[in-house]
């Protein structure tokens, strides 16, 4: 029965958040509107009748507030769970989400941990313009001591937003409002997903894809496309790109000889081109091409919707990238 | 902005070329269609000029490389643009996003990678092109030395001529099996090896050699590969038989003789291949399939009679064999014909067959009879379905109404292609051949 069981990537969200909330007392809830209106988009609806205003907490839209409140909270040995309505938002945060909450533990020689999560929408939902489409991995994945992960489909998120919450650093957990109601199969019992663990869900001899978060779909809507012209894709979804799982990548680059890198953040600095760089130090012997790359176009996002759509990532520009790396011009 | 010279399709068939001769050097002023280099095809060399103003910043492809048909071969600079600068931007081929150069002296372009699409792939190899280092994907060449593969040996379908695994597979397939590579032997001469292969289509097979034999390695010209390649595809591809007839020249021999009498003072000598090409365009109309190519599912009849005419060119230049082309050749008198023939012969002899000298042949035609070889078979020449081989016209013993006597006669022999014409049509097509030939006067209407 439970094997059959399929939910929504914002139920998944919130089955975790609520079995961590049972589990354990210090874990709490805050951010905008996450109590009484069940959220922006409704992850949280229901956990302010179960939990109460004590530990879902509806905080005034004031990020750098609200986040250095929740750092604060962790400092003192608190659990906090902190929604961004969007990573966009994040931004006005800037400094307790990057200059303390990732220090806390080294700048306090190991007096105080920082055990937070950071959760919202990243990355272009859908027409919301330049400001608010912002895809933070490719800005807050160059600061150490942050664990960052972005999942693909429910089953992942859930996993990976408990092990989050059980774990003792502070995560950036990016979600995707594209994706909130996708669903997919998650399990009534507790299974949790351990950070850089990679998962190969597509097997493939011809070309390595590696990608996370919302551009895996196009990864696989490439790959099924490709099998049509005669190469085999091999997909594999990084899960977290902190820790990053390089040594699941390396051994299919060793398999395929090529790999192409989809990462929807903008290519210049980018967990795109560390993952890239890191293929050419381990697969140097190993590469027909040099890694090619698939990113956002290096431009603020459009707002138009046709424009938005050919500045992301999107299957054609994937088919594209594999046939040039696998020289099938 | 700097404008890339890339090497230019001269030819349907063709798929790379070489700058046989700079013509320019770095610095020179160039205006819009001056010829800046000599570029030898699959089948001619050809002027290449440039299209723009400009001075040349940077010759990209050194006399003698083959490079693909659109990689660059020269950087020019704009006028008024800095030709160092020019010189050093990356050459972006076809219309590719422009590419961050590789040195810090660069003129600024967009500092981000583009995202990886097609045509880009060509971009930085062109920067890479200079010298001679062969360029290898990594896991080629640690393919190459795992597998015994001389990289020396291999021909590069990457990018910029890259070795790519799929080459090394190739030559590993080639090879056979468990050959160890071409040994490090005397510069020239060839190390024999037990080994063999059909190397006859120049591929990247090691060279063959005949045990305990020294031999002399000659380079294959870019023609005699493209001879060795297009005939062995012929050959291979090609369901090939022959049909023969013998045709009595008495008529036509003495009616060239008539003709050619009555019109030396305007310098007109007709061949007896001039009869004979005209010969076989009109028969054309008679017989659509020998004026055909077979396409796969399909089979193309030509609306134009273009009668290739095999050229052999002098063994002293070179030798090699070149196909002139007599367009509408059913619409052209023999006057015509003879007289287009002779420039394309001596054009083909001296400077050389331009492109469209030499395409388009719907049939061809080689005839050895000047040399006295009285019958052979020739190799279609495709797209053609078919090709006439004719020897000499001999003085011979002849049966003529029952009689014994002395007459002229000339064998010819058609090789066709089985899978548009059948023996009987091949039959058909020299009977109406032989009433051409033997009642030549069909010949002057």
């Amino acid at each position: 029965m439970s094997a059959l069981r399929e939910i929504e990537f914002r139920d998944a969200l919130r089955e975790a958040m609520s079995e961590e909330m049972r589990r354990d007392k210090r874990v709490m809830l805050m951010g905008e509107e996450v109590a009484q209106y069940n959220g922006a988009y409704k992850v949280s609806r229901g956990m302010l009748d179960e939990f109460g205003p004590r530990r879902i907490i509806d905080t005034p839209i004031s990020e750098s507030g609200f986040a250095g409140m929740a750092i604060g909270a962790a400092m003192m040995g608190l659990k906090p769970i902190v929604e961004f309505m969007s990573w966009s938002f994040s931004l006005v945060a800037a400094d307790p989400i990057l200059n303390n909450a990732p220090k806390m533990l080294y700048m306090s020689g190991g007096q105080f941990g920082c055990s937070v999560v950071f959760r919202g929408n990243d990355g272009a939902g859908g027409q919301l313009g330049s400001t608010h489409s912002w895809c933070v991995e490719g800005l807050y994945s160059n600061v150490p001591g942050i664990k960052i992960a972005i999942p693909s489909n429910p089953y992942d998120a859930k996993g990976l937003l408990k092990t989050s919450i059980r774990g003792s650093d502070p995560v950036f957990f990016l979600e995707s409002e594209r994706m909130l109601g996708n669903k997919g199969h998650v399990p009534e019992e507790e299974y949790l997903i351990p950070f850089g663990q990679a998962a190969v869900i597509r097997e493939g001899t011809d070309c390595t894809l590696a990608s996370w978060g919302r551009p895996v779909h196009f990864c696989m809507e490439a790959a099924e496309e490709l099998q049509k012209q005669g190469i085999s894709c091999e997909v594999i979804d990084l899960r977290t790109v902190r820790p990053l799982d390089i040594g699941t990548v390396v051994r299919s680059v060793r398999k395929t000889n090529a790999c192409v890198v989809v990462d929807q953040s903008w290519s210049f600095g980018s967990p795109g081109s560390e993952l890239a760089s890191q293929v050419h130090r381990h697969c140097f012997d190993d590469l027909d091409n040099y890694v090619h790359r698939v990113h956002s176009a290096d431009v603020p996002t459009p707002y138009a919707t046709n424009l938005e759509q050919e500045y992301l990532p999107n299957a054609r520009k994937i088919v594209e990238a594999v046939r040039s790396a696998t020289y099938n011009l | 902005m700097p404008i890339n010279v890339t090497m230019p399709r001269l030819s349907d068939t063709m798929e790379q070329g070489t700058v046989v001769k700079w013509h320019v050097k770095v610095g020179d002023k160039v205006a819009s269609g001056q010829v800046i280099a000599d570029i030898e095809t699959d089948k001619a060399t050809m002027e290449q000029s440039v299209f723009d103003d400009g001075t040349i910043a940077r010759l990209v492809c050194p006399e003698g490389k083959q490079v693909k048909v659109g990689d660059v071969i020269a950087v020019l600079a704009e006028d008024g643009e800095n030709v160092d600068a020019a010189a050093s931007a990356p050459a972006t081929g076809g219309a590719a996003a422009a590419r961050p150069a590789p040195t810090s002296s660069a003129p600024a372009v967009s500092a981000a990678p583009a995202p990886a699409r097609g045509p880009v792939v060509a971009d930085v190899e062109a920067v890479a092109v200079d010298g001679e280092r062969a360029r290898v994907s990594p896991v080629a060449r640690r393919m190459a030395q795992e597998m015994g593969v001389d990289l020396a040996q291999v021909a590069g379908s990457g990018p910029g001529g890259r070795i790519v695994k799929r080459d090394i597979v190739l030559a590993a397939e080639t090879r056979g099996a468990a050959v160890p590579a071409a040994r490090p032997g005397a510069q020239s001469l060839v190390a024999a090896s037990a080994s063999a292969d059909s190397g006859a289509s120049g591929g990247s097979s090691g060279a063959l050699a005949v045990a305990g034999v020294q031999s002399v390695e000659v380079p294959v010209t870019t023609m005699r590969g493209v001879i060795a390649r297009r005939l062995v595809e012929s050959k291979q591809q090609i369901p090939h038989y022959q049909v023969s007839m013998k045709f009595a020249m008495d008529a036509i021999l003495a009616m060239r003789g008539q003709l050619n009498q009555q019109l030396a003072a305007l310098e007109v000598k007709l061949s007896v291949n001039d009869f004979i090409i005209r010969a076989c365009a009109l028969a054309m109309a008679r017989h659509p399939f020998f004026n055909a190519s077979w396409a796969g599912d399909r089979i193309l009849l030509h609306q134009q009679v273009n009668i290739g005419v095999a050229i052999a060119l002098p063994e002293e230049k070179g030798g090699g064999l070149v196909v002139g082309v007599v367009r509408d050749a059913n619409l052209k008198s023999l006057r015509q014909i003879s007289g287009e023939v002779r420039t394309l012969g001596e054009k083909a002899r001296t400077k050389g067959l331009s492109m469209e000298d030499m395409s388009g042949a719907t049939f061809t035609i080689s005839n050895l009879g000047m040399f006295g070889v009285d019958n052979f078979t020739a190799i279609i020449n495709p797209p053609n379905s078919a090709i006439l081989a004719c020897g000499a016209a001999i003085e011979q013993p002849v049966v003529r109404d029952h009689q014994l006597c002395v007459g002229w006669e000339m064998a010819a022999t058609l090789s066709l292609d089985h899978r548009v014409i059948d023996g009987a049509m091949a039959a058909k097509y020299l009977q109406s051949l032989k009433e051409l030939v033997e009642q030549p006067t069909l010949l002057l209407v």
